[in-house]
């Protein structure tokens, strides 16, 4: 767990640490941030937003400078891995917990692993078997997951994977295979693999599919090189998609929501534990709003978040303004100034009321 | 209210902008619909692979399967889709059998059941439910994506063993139980949340706030002290069977899955098999019990797909040997126009049960592939 300002630098991207955001010279490349952009980077980074201490060293400076220093980090990683396993849905009772599957954040950042090991070694924990239990079921998922395949279009190349599954010496995806451990490798290793995570990984961070020739020239040079991940998701965090991103905005998933949630209220990341069992009921609702306006309250009445007393704000204007700012990541407009500042002034309202009402509106599912 | 008065009603309503107030499916509806006692159904996919030889081959696992299709009408052998557990369930909501992958998390492009009967009857949200046993996955069979349907037409669903566990009783005990609300302070919000954005958010809210205050009240009725065999599914039955008794919904869905342990366990499924039929006996005595309910519902319980014909390796039963086993499926229907004590052997799909319960219901499943299921009616 990194709780705290994200760790130093990655080596694979030859980048060095760094404290103080660099300006790049080229202007194309200068994309100055507003508090909006910035903690909609930072979530897209780091599943979280900016703690406090962030905000003010990050606001107006370039996009490529917060990128290029939260890339590549362990806290960056520890948040791709998390996002991995919720893909194959190595979740709840089926989350690893081996300390060897602990690491691989902090191996991917020390470029001791690439992302293809990383993915490897999902199909490989223990866990993974009993979520598929069963060959069929196991070499479907493989199949699909890792390499995008639809089974029912692909009958015999599942039925040879079943048969290796069960320790028949066969060819699964053109390559030697005659155990599970080949099923898995032979998958993680052919060129539809790395193409299916190309097009996800696009899709994850820009909410859009990638551009057919972009995918075969992205997803080419990554199967050669797999440590150039890096690279490859700076190129996109300046791609015209990225922007379109950030003006259209993403709906937060249920665990950036319960991450986002501590850090906006308590400026401090939830436990591993914490973020999944508050994860694990919001993905029980198919709307989880409710519940996620049922937790915002819970934590507010707690008394634990650092809510100042009416009598301490002397503007409220301000402090409105100010949250706003901090939660939605945009100015508030005059007649929200209003409403707001108008029902502070009434004896019901606490801020807590205030900051409730805009925790469980629709703008804050998104970012 | 029957459904020829219902779309007398909305025809006469209707009758200066009926292509503003109509739902296009029923501008081209006959006159003329059968008169029909069933006013709300309940479907049960009893989905995690479930033989029959199990179930009715086995009357001694399922009593209260049994005894519901006495009265009611049994399909021993309905076909089904080999699409994983996930795509196959999904294509019992959908009437359709496309390729879904089996961890997939994420919307499909088809209609669902509950999108079909919300547009065409106009119903609340709160009239349509899904409870299910355990998952993120789960939560996809709510809606499509169809640019004729999709989310405004979705289904409440609530994960039984997602949201009632001890992990969410202790998160709720470490922040303390919430505060109830102040009128005056309510007012604000409703206020500030009309003043915010385009405003929108007033009725949602109001929504939304029943959904919070039901789950809050469900945490005191024991649902997450259900522990043991087959605990998702029984969950999701005992949800189901609560929802039942307070929002009499006109559409609730259960799906089950725990008997998916059968890949490792024979006799574990079948403890499964019998909890689930001990569980859905709770849910049928609750409607038997209410004078409205036991009246004007109609149930229907069906596994998404059977299992192996022989046990593999480790004693337990996969799914994925073609048999008949595997594709077979039997399928109980009870409910007030239905014939009681018929069997119906006559060539049907799991994928007809979203045609046939819409008919039931004066909705069309429009993009559906499925038929009718014969021999239903009394
Ligand atoms: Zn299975």
């Amino acid at each position: 767990m990194v709780i705290g300002p994200p760790q130093p630098k990655n080596p694979v991207l030859g980048l060095r640490p760094q404290d103080e955001p660099t300006v790049v010279p080229d202007a194309a490349l200068v994309r100055p941030m507003s508090v909006g952009d910035l903690r909609a980077v930072s979530m897209d980074l780091l599943g979280r937003p900016p703690f406090a201490n962030e905000l003010e060293p990050w606001i107006g400076k370039s996009r490529d400078a917060y990128v290029e220093h939260l890339l590549g980090t362990e806290a960056f990683w520890r948040h791709w891995w998390s996002e991995q396993l919720y893909y194959f849905m190595l979740i709840d009772t089926f989350r690893p917990r081996t300390d060897d599957v602990n690491e691989v954040p902090i191996k991917l950042a020390e470029g001791r692993l690439t992302v293809r090991d990383a993915l490897h070694r999902i199909a490989l924990t223990p866990t993974f078997d009993l979520r598929n239990p069963g060959a069929d079921t196991f070499v479907t998922v493989v199949m699909e997951q890792y390499c995008g395949m639809v089974v029912q279009d692909a009958a015999r190349e599942l039925e040879i994977g079943k048969s290796a599954y069960d320790g028949n010496e066969t060819r699964f995806l053109g390559q030697p295979a005659e155990n599970q451990a080949d099923v898995v490798r032979n998958c993680v290793e052919h060129k539809s693999a790395t193409r299916h995570f190309t097009a996800r990984e696009y899709e994850r961070l820009t909410g859009m599919a990638p551009d057919k020739k972009d995918l075969i020239r992205w997803s080419r040079d990554l199967h050669k090189r797999p440590h150039a991940y890096v690279t490859l998701f700076a190129e996109w965090m300046r791609s015209t998609h990225y922007d379109e991103r950030l003006v259209r905005r993403r709906p937060k998933s249920n665990r950036l929501f319960a991450r986002a949630l501590h850090v906006d209220l308590l400026d401090r990341l939830p436990t591993e534990d914490e973020t999944e069992s508050m994860r694990n009921a919001l993905d029980g609702l198919g709307d989880p709003r409710p519940l996620r306006s049922l937790f915002a309250r819970l934590i507010l009445d707690s008394s634990k978040a650092p809510v100042p007393k009416k009598k301490d704000i002397p503007d409220p204007t301000l402090w409105v303004g100010a949250q706003y700012r901090r939660l939605l990541g945009r100015e508030a407009t005059q007649d929200e100034l209003r409403t707001f500042v108008t029902a502070f002034h009434e004896p019901a309202c606490r801020p807590e009321t205030l900051l409730y009402a805009i925790l469980s509106h629709a703008e804050y599912q998104t970012y | 209210m029957t459904h020829l008065t219902r779309r007398n009603l909305l025809r006469t309503a209707g009758a200066v902008s009926a292509g503003a107030l109509l739902a296009p499916s029923m501008l081209g509806a006959p006159l003329f619909v059968p008169e029909r006692k069933t006013q709300r159904v309940v479907l049960i996919a009893m989905a995690g692979g479930v033989r029959t030889r199990e179930t009715f081959g086995m009357p001694d696992n399922v009593p209260n399967l049994v005894a519901m299709a006495k009265e009611g009408v049994l399909y021993p052998k309905l076909r089904t889709s080999n699409l994983g557990h996930f795509g196959a369930t999904m294509s019992i909501f959908t009437g359709l059998a496309e390729a879904r992958g089996i961890r997939e998390n994420a919307r499909g492009p088809d209609p669902t059941i509950f999108e079909y009967l919300r547009k065409d009857l106009g119903l609340d949200k709160g009239d349509v439910w899904v409870t299910t046993s355990g998952g993120a996955q789960q939560v996809n069979y709510s809606y499509g994506l169809h640019p004729e349907y999709g989310p405004q037409y979705g289904a409440n669903i609530l994960d039984g063993d997602g949201i009632f566990n001890r992990e969410f009783e202790e998160l709720l005990e470490r922040w303390g139980k919430p505060k109830a609300a102040d009128p005056e302070e309510q007012k604000i919000l409703e206020r500030l949340r009309r003043g915010m954005g385009k405003g929108d958010a007033v009725k949602d809210a109001e929504q939304q706030a029943r959904v919070e205050e039901y789950i809050l009240n469900e945490l005191t009725r024991g649902t997450s002290d259900i522990r043991g065999a087959a605990a998702g599914d029984r969950k999701a039955l005992r949800l189901a069977r609560n929802l039942m008794s307070i929002f009499k919904p006109k559409m609730l869905g259960v799906v089950l899955q725990n008997a998916d342990i059968a890949h490792s366990s024979y006799n574990g499924y079948v403890e499964v098999v019998r909890q689930n039929d001990a569980a859905i006996g709770e849910l049928m005595a609750a409607i038997r019990e209410d004078e409205e309910l036991a009246t004007t519902t109609a149930v229907f319980v069906c596994p998404e797909f059977g299992r192996d014909a022989d046990l593999n390796a480790r004693r337990g039963l996969d799914h994925g040997d073609g048999s008949d086993d595997l594709r077979t499926v039997g399928c109980a229907a009870w409910g007030p126009d239905f014939k009681q004590g018929a069997t119906v052997t006559a060539d049907h799909k799991t994928i007809d049960l979203t045609t046939t319960i819409c008919e039931l219901m004066g909705a069309k499943a429009k993009l559906a592939k499925g038929g009718r299921l014969s021999g239903l009616y009394s």
